[in-house]
């Protein structure tokens, strides 16, 4: 900060030379804006209740602990306790299955929905609007109407199949239809992320090669199959690990319409989780398949991020 | 008011070097111009000053003070930048008084000081308005006001014109220049627009590779400039090159072209060196007795005729004063003004 | 002209078929809150009864302690957000300016844990504590889904702020702390609404953290509908009509900010829980 002695006296040109040096080596902090004291805050807070429980639950999956009772090392106790539980198994399947349908029909609807609402239309805006609407329902209440509509005698929905001339199902309470019957609901409610996604795709494609494809006389399927399509993939590949990482987590819905029954027929590794840790108590255990879980989602999200790198055409743009 | 002095400063993003050894001494209330072709980083150099990005090497000192490790907020600078970067979502007069606001001036002051900035660039009617709101060159303006209000040491313009129509930034460039004749502030302005350099400026640096070409009052620099480099930059059309060498004193181009030696050049001075010889379009007159040619292009704008003319294999630019009547693929005769015309050196570039 | 039209009409009715879906769900959930038992019990089923039963919406409110649970819902969601906008809006502006875009993977991974694995530790945690009682571990809980959002949403819009506004600010004499609250914030108050809207609706909607640690006193709405099913001889019309006063909130908030919701969760694409 102080000023130097005017560097023009011969004299201290070769001393001011050899400062210069000093000064370069602390500037590079001074000048830049300090950004640090923004993010220091919301690092406390992460740190509190993200990864503290990152970290404890790690600990607690290597405890024999019981809420209640005294605690014990347990080391990998737990872990080859999970491989060996068949109704984990058991959950594990019904998670794959439930996500693998819960992926599949609001990507394929999702993708329609998007290329109807990227046209014109009338009441275009509205429509949007109320389709979104499910996505942002609490799903507690839209759980709860979904079950009065499922109720094999009074439901709206038996009703509707016997006008159609399909005789009553029992929806949620039979072992053989509760899973599609719930993907049904999830399908219902996150369709719409999956069109809004994809949407935001169309809407930055550009159209010159769609006009050039139309001088060269490509038909609307064609166009779709190979101008749109390829286009939207890096927007599909999005909507696809977003839909599976919440297919994979999903509680609300399972847990207030059926609970994991009837039986242990919708028993997901989520709800699975909930009973051992907040029904048994049994936190060690619980924790392990906290952990387990954790891994199973990120495995599959890292395997469609490799599949997203090479889906993408314009990786320059990042999006 | 201060000087500004530009002492070997060096940049390095990372391993490259952008500015590799610049010096400039700029005078109390001078109007210096950087110019130089695109990327040479005359950006770079004007930001190190504001205090943007950091210095690698060397110092700068404004006033008496080296500011290489202070703050932009607290050089006492004003710059105006290329997108005017105006405060969306604040009114033009709350654009123009922000720094005071900052140095928690007397607000009737700031209000009289804004006044006094908006009459003098005519934006009376406009202070109420947001950027939105404003046109190009009223942007523009408000981007200065915003400079003048500060009164700064320094003012530091960032090619400040180039978003404007072409009309407009003839009228700017006056106005700028008067701006400042009237303020009489130091200011550093950068451009790669050689004729606003030739018209503004008091003095001229012409930026190449990170490097200094050349340092000169511009009509210095149009006369003498000191390489290859100043002398193709400077200069609309640019001069003409004609690579040969000194023989029996005279210069011959490899296409066997002869021209008469310059001015005080002597046929001892370079005799047997690779050469290039440079005489600028406006510099060759059109005579029945000159070295005879055939016009291959013609562009008349009605004030001047730009015409390229062959000689010997050499295609050579002119531009004429006088109406002639010349004709595509007609014979003509030129004449270069020997008092006008350079020899460089085409190995190192420097004018003999 | 005439076959354009023609193409809107039927762009038109396709749209309408896949948005009837939610207007069903949607119409059918009125018609459940607004019928007496016996309408409700009927085969086949009456979508508009001859009687509106509005008693439903006011035995809610009577019988179910229901005030207490949507205040405690404002007060958990509203603190939270609020919480979650004071610490993630600064952390967004510095994690783009740091270019620390890679800090953003720790929001990518809490986006990924369950919501869950957090219940657990927290839990005891607020148990060691002895806080459970009170609504705080609902407020710090949802903390986990709210501050993602916000900064998530915040780095998005910062990043797209141009940087020579801050650098003219700085010029002008503004210290770091200036530059955030005089330029770089009044810029970003549309990505500040999306990412309130957006906190505000997940947390809301929020289901498994309370079910865990709510108490009978400090249960939130979601809790609160979810228990009235869980009793025996609970009616239908009732039922409905709690679920509509939970959801009613977040739906008006979708239908009048549409056009932010759908630019915050196009660009992050982001989700709670
Ligand atoms: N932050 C940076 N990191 C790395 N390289 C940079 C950075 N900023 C500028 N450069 C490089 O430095 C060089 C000079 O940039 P600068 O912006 O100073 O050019 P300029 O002379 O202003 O050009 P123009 O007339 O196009 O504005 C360019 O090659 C540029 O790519
Ligand atoms: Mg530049």
């Amino acid at each position: 900060m102080s000023t130097i002695a005017p560097e023009r006296t011969g004299v201290t040109t070769k001393r001011s030379g050899a400062t210069t040096q000093a000064i370069e080596e602390s500037q590079s902090v001074r000048l830049a804006p300090n950004y640090w004291p923004f993010v220091v805050p919301a690092l406390v807070v992460v740190s509190a209740v993200i990864v503290f429980p990152w970290a404890f639950t790690l600990w607690m999956s290597v405890n024999r602990w019981t809420l209640g009772q005294s605690r014990s090392f347990a080391g990998m106790e737990n872990y080859l306790r999970l491989a060996s539980d068949p109704r984990f198994w058991e959950s594990l399947v019904h998670t794959l299955t439930y996500t693998s349908l819960s992926v599949a029909a609001p990507m394929l609807l999702g993708t329609v929905a998007a290329l109807i609402f990227d046209a014109r239309f009338p009441l275009r805006g509205l429509l949007r609007g109320v389709f979104v609407m499910p996505m942002m329902a609490t799903p507690v209440a839209v759980a709860l109407v979904w079950t009065m509509m499922f109720h094999p005698q009074l439901g709206v929905l038996n009703y509707l199949l016997s006008l159609v001339g399909i005789p009553a199902q029992e929806w949620i309470f039979n072992a053989n239809t509760v899973i599609p019957s719930l993907v049904a609901v999830e399908t219902w409610q996150w369709t719409p992320l999956v069109m809004l996604i994809v949407l935001g795709g169309l809407a930055s494609v550009p159209r010159e090669p769609f006009e050039s494809a139309e001088i060269d006389g490509a038909n609307a399927w064609q166009q779709f199959r190979y101008l749109t399509l390829p286009m939207i993939a890096p927007f599909l590949m999005i909507a696809l690990i977003i839909r599976t990482i919440d297919a994979l987590k999903s509680f609300d819905i399972i847990y207030a319409m059926t609970q994991g029954g009837p039986g242990t027929a919708s028993e997901t590794i989520n709800i699975y989780l909930y009973n051992t840790a907040f029904s048994y108590y049994d936190i060690g255990y619980g924790s392990a398949m906290a952990v387990v879980f954790f891994i199973v989602i990120v495995a599959l999200s890292f395997i469609l991020l490799m599949l997203r790198q090479r889906s993408q055409w314009n990786d320059a743009e990042g999006k | 008011m201060a000087s500004v002095t530009i002492n070997n400063v060096q940049k390095a993003f990372g391993a490259t070097k952008i500015i590799h050894d610049v010096s400039v001494d700029i005078a109390d209330g001078e109007f210096v111009i950087l110019v130089g072709p695109s990327g040479c980083g005359k950006s770079t150099l004007l930001r190190m000053i504001a205090g943007l990005e950091t210095i690698s090497g060397g110092k700068i000192t404004i006033g008496e003070r080296m500011v290489n490790n202070l703050r932009a907020r607290d050089r006492n600078i004003a710059m105006v930048f290329q997108n005017y970067a105006l405060y969306p979502h604040m009114t033009v007069a709350d654009n123009m008084g922000f720094a005071l606001k900052i140095k928690k001036a007397d607000p009737a002051d700031t209000a009289g000081r804004v006044r006094n900035a908006a009459s003098i660039l005519g934006l009376e009617k406009l202070l109420e308005r947001y950027p939105r709101q404003l046109s190009g060159g009223q942007r523009q303006r408000v981007a200065m006001g915003r400079a003048i209000v500060r009164d700064p040491q320094v003012f530091l313009f960032d090619e400040p014109l180039s978003n404007l129509d072409a009309k407009l930034r003839v009228q700017m460039r006056g106005e700028i220049k008067a701006l400042h004749q009237r303020l009489g502030t130091t200011t550093i302005y950068v451009t790669h627009d050689q004729i606003e350099a030739m018209t503004m400026a008091d003095k001229i640096v012409v930026l190449h590779d990170g490097l200094v070409e050349q340092i000169g009052a511009p009509l210095d620099l149009y006369d003498q400039p000191a390489n290859l480099f100043v002398a193709g930059f400077i200069g609309s059309p640019a001069m003409n090159f004609i690579a040969g060498r000194i023989e029996e004193g005279v210069f011959r181009s490899a296409g066997g072209l002869i021209l008469p030696l310059p001015e005080g050049a002597r046929p001892t001075d370079a005799a047997g060196r690779e050469l290039v010889y440079g005489i600028r379009p406006e510099h060759i007159r059109a005579t029945a007795q000159g070295m005879p040619g055939t016009v291959t292009l013609l562009e008349a704008t009605g004030s001047e005729i730009f015409a390229k003319v062959d000689c010997a294999g050499e295609e050579i630019a002119c531009l004429f004063r006088k109406r002639l009547p010349l004709k595509q693929g007609a014979a003509i005769g030129i004449e270069v003004d020997r008092a006008c015309a350079h020899l460089f050196d085409a190995k190192t570039g420097r004018r003999m | 002209m005439s076959s354009r039209l023609l193409n809107q009409i039927g762009l038109f009715f396709a749209a309408l078929v896949i948005v009837s879906p939610a207007i069903l769900f949607f119409l059918w959930m009125i018609s459940l809150s607004l019928k007496f038992e016996i309408d409700n019990g009927a085969y086949p089923p009456i979508l508009i009864p001859e009687r509106f039963a509005w008693s439903n919406y006011v035995k809610v409110f009577e019988e179910n302690n229901f005030l207490l649970y949507l205040w405690n819902s404002v007060l958990v969601t509203g603190t939270a957000t609020l919480l979650a906008l004071l610490i993630g809006v600064p952390a967004g502006y510095g994690i783009a300016r740091l270019k620390a875009e890679k800090s953003a993977v720790v929001i990518m991974i809490a986006r990924m844990t369950p919501g869950l694995s957090y219940l657990i530790p927290l839990f005891l945690l607020f148990q060691w504590i002895g806080i459970l009682g009170t609504l705080w571990p609902q407020i710090i809980i949802h903390l986990v889904v709210t501050v993602p959002i916000v900064v998530w949403v915040m780095i998005g819009y910062f990043e797209t702020t141009p940087m020579e506004l801050e650098e003219a600010a700085n010029i002008d004499g503004a210290s770091s702390w200036q530059v955030f609250r005089l330029v770089a914030l009044p810029i970003a108050k549309p990505g500040i609404v999306v990412a309130f809207i957006l906190s505000v609706i997940f947390s809301w909607n929020n289901f498994v953290f309370g079910v865990v640690l709510a108490s009978r006193e400090t249960r939130t709405l979601p809790v609160a509908v979810y228990n009235m099913l869980s009793y025996e001889q609970v009616s239908w019309g009732p039922l409905a009509a709690a679920a509509l006063v939970v959801t009613l909130p977040v739906l008006v908030l979708t239908m009048f900010a549409q056009k932010q919701i759908v630019a915050g969760l196009t660009a992050g694409a982001v989700k709670g829980g």
